[in-house]
């Protein structure tokens, strides 16, 4: 199979008719949308002008063009992610018909490397899930692309299960708590989400703003690493944005891994864990051990032990507080104009959210309240700083920590249907924690069992996606 | 709890918008008066999903010499909270705001009669959008939001409850906006300074209420008298005062009740995390001390000692920014007693008449030193100045051409003023007589009849000098 660095080779020496590629592209996501549920919209108007312009610029044999990172490669966006003029809803009904003035410094970013927009990937409404079965009111469930009557994960659920659909393609997703790394190992893919302000949020839809971080998947480690290269680095608009200098992730795939330290988290292992899931795992760690990496266990009690409390106790306080906003004023869903404000906003709020997002307002809103959040929203913060320092423990003696991405495999659809909302909610057990601390972490696929993908998860200390990239490349070649 | 044991007990919550060119997040241009509705601002300021705010360092400059102003314990970190509630002025339903830790707390400022008013906290926030409600405040049967003003910066200023009367409540606003004045950090023309007050009365046990949106000093102080009367009249009917939350209005010069007070709102204050905490070092703060301008208290300790001027005039002087800087240059050209005694007394009387403030005039410096050389040499009388100051401050004009067109200029010849006394004692000689008998009063007949003839252009010390000698003789 061609690679998307020989792809855009292909563009750029005018091997390929870009616009009459994008057009097949966009029929072919049309079709696999019939089936799989992967886009809340597509944006052909927006892709095909897109694509006629680089035509034409490479006609003029425009100076720059030749030096555009993502030349004519397919680009999908989670639908929490704004693009200008083209409808953005984080997969809310609150928010549909809504077409933001700006685009996020993702999206600018994307753009200015030539990459072509297709649509808005599907997900649990604002992010409120695993699975994304969680959808908005009226929108539909994206489906897993090896079974279809299992879930693809979540919540970036659409841009996991195009990439492994759609080839010459990147997906932009977004993890608060899992969410890059749990759909991907769902769908067979490398899903990386970057340390906390190593990319901007400026133009994503809030969930929770101190956990938010926009990241890559693809079917490849490589196309992986050449999104981050583009999304990466410091943006003045968003005040959480890390000012340090950008890296060559491409530089890092394929890269040796002789001597590299890989910490196992003994609690992520063993019961509660299916056993499937595990022995791939290992598989994965043999794999690293043959490339010259030493592993060895090593234990960490409080993110397996209080992440998930930890976790919603800060998402839900955040969110109920950034879901504030959507009152049927100023853009969105509207209600006929009736009655007080308060009446008229109770009304748009009832009729336009999900059940899920209803439930997380209300925790939110009740951790919040005197009282309450001294022993809830502040007790988690402080929790938050133990966890980041057990971490940071762990770091002084490992490049990395690998466990298993999710605890299962995915789930059938009449199976998720029976879980409570706190089962729900513990899925998540693996992916909660890095996500607290703010910690890079990659989905590598390591093996299939009963045709269903699993994968294993890499956590690296801040900013050390480069070792992700070079992990996770070397167990590729291993395959 | 304070025990209180006052007639009145009043606390201000005071809202005053500082002089930056941006909003306080979001670059957009701060609304000037004439700008259309909604005109300034941009997905920030008006909320739009996925926008962040971006803090705007020159806010907190002014935030952070106000509190050193007022004397506060500044905080080392600048933390900002979402204050939750839903109103249709807040665009995103969240106002940013501080709670745990405000940027300053336990400050000062004293008022004219000398008493401390303790500062509980001076924090920093947005302002929400302004809500137009095109027939009246209660009549309206829909309002209109205007997003113009939507994230302009406020710092919020609340006092203990330590002011005793609305008499305090005015002098204190009337001081704070000495302070805000003097530091530049805050328009007087185009600014809003909002207060609510709590305020309560020793016969209603000291139930508290409150009242919304006060705007200006002179309004805090119609508002509070009214209100303590409404209390004691409800009081002497045999009603009971209930804790609630009232509104001015000021056009009707009444306050009327909006809501109940029974419990205290729960604003679910959670940290910004779209904010990063920003440290205030030492280091910074030192810069802005550095770059602080004279307060009140520097100016009168400046103007009695360099300049000699009585305590209570240099008092007279500072208590307003442009009145001092005005007596500064002013002093630099005069001698400074003539000087203050004309600016404390004549111009502020004159403006008074007028019912204008001195930032409101055109008249400058220039002017009143043209006119005061003329009366430190004489050249005019005291009388004939007043009348020039008065006609200054409709439109100035060229003193100088003024007096010689007008022929103005006092009459220092003493031959001529000779002849007109010695014109007045022989119209005059039953009062001549009256004094020759010891009716000393009769002299002032003389002299003021040699004035009338003179237009006032003569000094009366001087006309009574001669009048006596020609008497005599």
């Amino acid at each position: 199979m061609e690679s998307i660095n020989d792809f855009i080779k292909n563009v750029k020496n005018d091997e390929i008719d870009i616009v009459e590629h994008t057009y097949k592209l966009i029929e072919e996501c049309k079709e696999i949308n019939k089936e799989y549920n992967y886009f809340n919209t597509i944006s052909e108007e927006l892709a095909l002008s897109q694509a006629k312009e680089i035509k034409k610029q490479l006609k003029n044999n425009d100076k720059n063009i030749k030096n555009k990172k993502l030349l004519g490669v397919a680009i999908s966006v989670k639908d929490n992610i704004c693009v200008k003029d083209v409808e953005t809803t984080a997969g809310s009904k609150i928010l549909q018909g809504y077409k933001p003035l700006f685009d996020a410094h993702v999206m600018q970013k994307v753009k200015e490397e030539g990459g072509i927009i297709i649509g808005k990937t599907s997900q649990d409404e604002f992010g409120f899930g695993g699975f994304s079965v969680n959808v908005g009111v009226g929108f539909k469930v994206p489906k897993n692309p090896f079974d279809e009557e299992r879930s693809c994960g979540g919540s970036s659920g659409g841009a996991a299960g195009l990439s492994q659909k759609l080839s010459n393609h990147i997906a932009l997703g977004e993890s608060t708590g899992g969410s890059i790394v749990e759909p991907a190992s769902f769908c067979g893919v490398f899903g990386l989400c970057p340390t906390y302000g190593r990319v901007s949020r400026y133009g994503l839809i809030d969930f929770a703003n101190s956990l938010d971080k926009i990241g890559s998947i693809g079917k490849n480690i490589e196309d992986v690493a050449l999104l981050m290269d583009v999304i990466s680095g410091y943006d003045k608009n968003d005040s959480t944005s890390l000012n340090v200098k950008a890296e060559n992730y491409e530089s890092y795939v394929k890269k040796p891994i002789k001597g590299m330290k890989i910490g196992i988290i003994k609690e992520a292992f063993g019961s509660g864990v299916e056993r499937e899931i595990e022995k791939n795992v290992y598989n994965g760690i043999e794999d690293l051990e043959e490339e010259g990496a030493k592993a060895e266990e090593i234990s960490l009690e409080l993110p397996i032990k209080y992440g998930i409390a930890t976790y919603y106790m800060i998402a839900t306080s955040e969110a109920s507080t950034n879901l504030a906003k959507f009152c049927g004023m100023r853009y969105g869903a509207v209600e006929k104009l009736e009655g007080s404000f308060n009446e008229y906003f109770t009304r748009v709020r009832s009729s336009n959210f999900g059940d899920e997002a209803k439930r997380r307002i209300i925790l939110g809103t009740f951790a919040r309240m005197t009282g309450y959040r001294e022993a809830f929203y502040l007790k988690a913060m402080k929790v938050r700083t133990l966890m980041i320092n057990e971490y940071k423990k762990a770091f002084r003696k490992f490049d990395a920590l690998v466990s298993p991405t999710a605890s299962i495999l995915p789930p059938k659809f009449e199976d998720i249907e029976k879980l409570t909302p706190l089962q729900h909610y513990m899925i998540d057990v693996m992916t909660v924690s890095p996500n607290v601390a703010g910690l890079p972490h990659l989905n590598v696929p390591v093996g299939f069992e009963k045709n269903l993908p699993i994968g294993m998860l890499l956590i690296a200390d801040h900013l050390q996606e480069g070792k992700l990239i070079q992990l996770g490349s070397a167990i590729e070649k291993g395959k | 709890m304070k025990k209180f044991t006052g007639d009145i007990v009043i606390g201000l919550e005071i809202h005053c918008e500082t002089d930056t060119k941006t909003k306080l997040f979001c670059s957009c241009q701060k609304a000037k008066k004439d700008d259309l509705p909604n005109s300034r601002c941009c997905p920030i300021c008006l909320g739009h999903p996925g926008s962040k705010p971006v803090l705007n360092k020159k806010a907190v400059e002014f935030a952070l010499k106000l509190c050193l102003a007022l004397n506060c314990e500044i905080s080392p970190e600048l933390i900002f909270s979402r204050k939750s509630y839903f109103y249709p002025d807040m665009s995103k339903n969240y106002q940013i705001s501080q709670y745990e830790i405000p940027l300053g707390k336990g400050g000062s400022l004293k008022l004219r009669n000398g008493k401390e008013i303790g500062i509980i906290r001076v924090h920093m926030e947005e302002d929400p959008a302004s809500l137009i409600h095109p027939a009246g405040l209660k009549e309206s049967q829909y309002v209109l939001v205007d997003y113009n003003r939507s994230g302009n910066p406020l710092v919020e200023i609340v006092t203990e409850p330590d002011l005793a009367s609305p008499e305090e409540a005015r002098d204190f606003m009337k001081q704070l906006i000495t302070v805000l004045n003097y530091l530049e950090i805050f328009d007087i023309n185009a600014g809003i300074i909002k207060a609510d007050a709590n305020i309560s009365i020793k016969e209603s046990e000291y139930t508290r209420i409150e009242i919304k949106n006060i705007t200006g000093f002179k309004e805090i102080e119609r508002a509070l008298v009214y209100e303590v009367n409404r209390q004691k009249d409800e009081i002497k009917h045999g009603k009971m005062i209930h804790a609630e939350t009232r509104a001015w209005d000021s056009e009707k010069g009444i306050t009327f009740s909006l809501r109940k007070k029974e419990t205290e709102e729960d604003y679910g204050y959670i940290i910004d995390t779209d904010l990063t905490i920003v440290d205030i070092t030492d280091k910074w703060i030192k810069e802005i001390k550095k770059e602080m301008p004279e307060l009140a208290q520097d100016k009168v300790k400046k103007f009695v000692q360099k300049h000699k001027i009585k305590k209570e005039d240099a008092e007279i002087l500072a208590a307003e920014k442009e009145l001092a800087e005005m007596f500064e240059k002013v002093a630099a050209e005069i001698n400074p007693i003539l000087a203050a005694k004309w600016l404390r007394r004549e111009l502020v009387r004159v403006l008074n008449y007028n019912k204008k403030e001195l930032h409101e005039v055109e008249i400058d410096e220039k002017h009143i030193i043209d006119l005061l050389k003329l009366v430190e040499n004489k050249r005019i009388t005291d009388n004939v100045a007043s009348k020039i100051l008065e006609k200054l401050i409709e439109k100035p004009f060229d003193i100088k051409e003024y007096v010689k067109k007008e022929k103005l200029e006092a009459v220092s010849d003493i031959s001529e003023l000779e002849k007109y006394c010695k014109e007045a004692i022989k119209e005059n000689p039953k009062a001549i007589e009256d004094y020759k008998k010891g009716e000393k009063k009769a002299l002032n007949f003389i002299v003021g009849s040699v004035m009338k003839k003179t237009k006032g252009k003569a000094t009366p010390r001087e006309v009574n000098e001669i009048v006596l000698r020609m008497i005599k003789d």
